[in-house]
């Protein structure tokens, strides 16, 4: 069954020198199915992303959620994101309730599910701690809690381990395929905006490859590779994949790696 | 873009003087034919005080950078900055006529002094600021290339402060315009003085002419000068600079074209810096540890050096240094039982001219942050609002308002309506920037809960300009209370009118009665207030919106 599809999908940024950041760009997302987006930077990845959230608009074709057009944000997709996005004069429980009381859930009842969501993530016991006070990975923890908390069939992943330092990046990786994992959450796809192709091998099923302005999609990568990956992250199948990757992206910049920012660290 | 800034200099010359032409031609007043020299003449006055601000400024800024430097400058800069400017004025005054028998240079070195004042602390702590900034990783990497004394300051201090003593010079130079109608057309002991020049024949139109035309075309020309000069000036140098100051002002998703292009196309006044730069200033002070909060010493020793200079400025004009008796008299006078009544009704008058400019900064504010309709009215109205020297209203206001509403009543909203036209600026321009550099991320979280209207600007507007509310309440503030000071006492024609208050306590004390002594103390109760607000209310606030401000990424 089909999530999401994309339909030769069109996005220009108006302007002096008007900008085609999308161009014909087409895909489908499958239910239960973990979808990475690579590309070098400025090839239109992150506002694909926030098309699909319904907070940017198209100047062509479409993208459809379970069969309908998406026209401004969905309570069913939640998006995390690079920087977190948390408001710094909310605590972590506030910062998770407030999209649930926006959407009209009752304050007794938003509270106990900020608090139920906040404690999958191991937050429990830092609640009524400010965002100020919490270290990176714990601001991403929250940043997760708040997307959960709305049981949306869709998470949507801006960057979100790399501003983040390694290790923590990785302990939240394996922590993010857990929840995917998870039957007992609703949220069962994942799209996810990455330019370290390591890690999108160790986590997608399949790997979306952009090309640089205007960004269309050069080639979809089925990954594999046997889960939990981590068992399988020095096989050479995995750095093969991660090979290809590169070299795809490589030949699609015009055979150089310069302003490329592709990052092939382990993940 | 060479070509179109000469092409910009001819034309804007070209029509400044056909506006002359015309006016001298049409406007009938026996003063008219020297409207040329008058605006030569506060050219030279802003332009010679600017120099010398700038030279000392410069120079005491470098010293403050050295470690005894620091201990000393930057608290006594910091106090002397608290007084009103407009407050100590009348000692100057007295001293300057005194000491040369009344002649005409006495009283230009008064308003050079009284401009002087108003310049040098937006040059000395934006250099301050600017050293303080150089990057860690910069001096460590002139360290390691054994770069030290001239070379030092030579490749790595004079380039890092040449931004900010651009923006600081934009603040200064339009702080001098601000005061310039002050400076040029003094009364003091019942007389009046004025030193030729477009501020004091802007006064004499509205006070002596009676001829509110006039002063109307006389504050349209003065606004049109202070714009063509920043042009010419502040703009091309902050562009030249390329000090990045716009840069970081505005993100993607926000109507930017149009806020950027309609404040520049509109007046080429490089405003930006002027709220980067006030911002810089308290902040050079505030948030480090070291500068936020001195040693007992430090503020010990500010405040005697103030104390000594109030004194001494107080007393000179005296012989000698006054006796027990003298001070007692001076400051037993039966009005002197007022003195809490006119406080109460100083800060009355304050606080409520401040919650007025408060609510329209914050709706104009958050309406041109929110809709790209109200940008394209508002940001014009700012740029020029804010060019015009609001001093220079006051003579026309009063003399409209009271035709009105009679003597009294007429002085009391003219008060207010000076003060809130001063202090909604900085508000305003504070609340403004914030809104445009809440991160995007931020925006679109808003976004994708779905929070529209009140919800947004309950839950995200409102909490993320919380430190910008502050820093602008403090330089409303600040700037009140001059305004306060020359707003409250009016001496028109053959009649003074006066409001109960500190400012017009102070205007009487100075300019009818000579009363050294009492200006002094008078001095010192507004300069103890000035500091008390700040550390008590401002400073505290400050801290506590800093705690869960927005970091710019």
């Amino acid at each position: 069954m089909k999530v999401l599809e994309v339909r030769s999908l069109r996005k220009v940024f108006p302007g002096e020198r008007s900008i085609i950041a999308l161009e014909d760009v087409s895909f489908e997302v499958g239910k239960d199915e973990f979808l990475c987006i690579v590309g070098p930077s400025g090839c239109g990845k992150s506002t694909l992303l926030r098309m699909v959230a319904g907070i940017e608009s198209a100047n062509g074709g479409e993208i459809l959620f379970l069969g309908k057009p998406i026209s401004g944000p969905n309570e069913k997709i939640t998006m995390i994101f690079q920087h977190f996005g948390l408001l710094p004069w909310k605590t972590a429980l506030e910062n998770v309730r407030l999209p649930l009381e926006v959407h009209g859930i009752p304050n007794e009842e938003a509270r106990k599910i900020a608090i139920d969501y906040l404690g999958k993530v191991g937050l429990g016991d830092f609640l009524d701690t400010y965002p100020h006070d919490l270290s990176g990975g714990m601001k991403q923890r929250v940043g997760i809690a708040r997307a959960l908390a709305m049981r949306p069939e869709i998470l949507l992943m801006d960057e979100p381990f790399s501003s983040l330092d390694e290790l923590t990046a990785s302990t939240l990786r394996r922590e993010v395929l857990r929840i995917w994992a998870d039957s007992n959450l609703p949220t069962d796809t994942f799209l996810m905006v990455s330019h370290n192709v390591s890690e999108a091998v160790f986590m997608a099923d399949r790997v979306l490859i952009m090309s640089p302005r205007p960004g269309k999609v050069v080639e979809v990568v089925k990954v594999d590779i046997p889960r939990p990956r981590t068992e399988h992250a020095r096989d050479p199948k995995f750095f093969d994949t991660v090979e290809y990757i590169i070299r795809v992206i490589e030949k699609a910049c015009g055979g150089k790696l310069p302003g490329c920012e592709i990052n092939d660290g382990i993940g | 873009m060479r070509r179109m800034h000469a092409f910009g200099f001819v034309m804007g010359l070209l029509a400044i003087l056909s506006l002359y032409i015309l006016v001298i031609s049409v406007v009938h007043n026996p003063e008219i034919s020297n409207l040329p020299y008058y605006t030569l003449r506060t050219l030279a006055r802003i332009s010679a005080t600017y120099l010398i601000a700038l030279v000392t400024g410069l120079f005491f800024g470098l010293l403050a950078t050295t470690k005894t430097g620091s201990m000393i400058l930057i608290p006594l800069f910091d106090v002397l900055q608290s007084i009103p400017i407009l407050g100590y004025f009348p000692a100057a005054i007295i001293f300057f006529i005194s000491a040369f028998n009344g002649a005409e240079i006495g009283l230009e070195l008064a308003a050079m002094l009284l401009l002087y004042t108003s310049m040098e602390w937006a040059i000395f702590f934006g250099v301050v600021g600017a050293v303080k900034n150089i990057p860690t990783n910069i001096v460590e990497a002139a360290k390691s290339f054994d770069l030290k004394g001239y070379g030092y300051i030579r490749h790595v201090v004079l380039p890092a402060i040449v931004p900010s003593l651009i923006s600081g010079s934009t603040l200064a130079w339009g702080d001098g315009w601000f005061f310039m109608i002050a400076a040029e057309y003094i009364t003091y002991g019942g007389k009046n003085y004025s030193l030729p020049g477009l501020g004091s024949y802007l006064a004499k139109a509205a006070y002596v002419y009676g001829d509110t035309n006039l002063a109307i075309v006389l504050l349209i020309i003065i606004t049109i000068l202070v714009v063509y000069i920043n042009f010419l000036t502040w703009h091309r140098l902050t562009e030249k600079a390329g000090s990045g100051t716009y840069k970081p002002i505005l993100r993607t998703g926000w109507p930017k074209g149009l806020a950027l292009s309609g404040i520049r196309r509109f007046t080429h006044v490089p405003h930006i810096p002027r709220i980067h730069l006030s911002f810089g200033i308290r902040h050079a002070i505030l948030s480090t540890p070291r500068r936020g909060i001195y040693s007992r010493l430090e503020k010990g020793m500010a405040v005697v050096t103030v104390i000594a200079l109030i004194f001494f400025v107080a007393t000179v004009a005296k012989p000698g240094i006054p006796s027990l008796d003298e001070i007692r008299g001076s400051l037993l006078i039966p009005e002197m039982a007022n003195l809490p009544f006119y406080t109460a009704c100083t800060l009355t008058r304050l606080t409520v001219a401040y919650f007025i400019s408060l609510g329209i900064a914050l709706s104009m504010g958050i309406l041109a942050a929110e809709k790209k309709g109200f940008a394209m009215i508002f940001y014009p109205i700012y740029d020029i609002g804010q060019s015009v020297p609001i001093l220079a209203l006051f003579p026309i206001l009063f003399v409209s308002l009271s035709q009105i509403f009679g003597g009294i009543l007429g002085l009391e909203i003219t008060s207010l309506t000076m003060l809130v036209a001063d202090m909604i600026w900085y508000l305003f321009l504070n609340i403004v920037t914030a809104v445009k550099t809440i991160p995007d991320e931020i925006r679109e979280v808003s976004q994708l809960i779905g929070m529209k209207g009140l919800q947004r600007v309950r839950h995200v507007v409102l909490p993320a300009i919380r430190p910008a509310v502050v820093t602008g309440s403090m330089l409303s503030w600040a700037t009140g209370w001059n305004t306060v000071i020359f707003s409250e006492y009016m001496s028109y024609g053959p009649k003074v009118l006066w409001l109960p208050g500190l400012g017009s306590f102070l205007d009487k004390t100075a300019l009818q009665e000579g009363n050294t002594i009492l200006l002094g103390f008078l001095l010192l109760i507004m300069t103890a207030l000035v500091i008390a607000l700040d550390r008590l209310i401002w400073r505290r606030l400050l801290r506590k919106a800093e705690r869960y401000a927005v970091e710019v990424m």
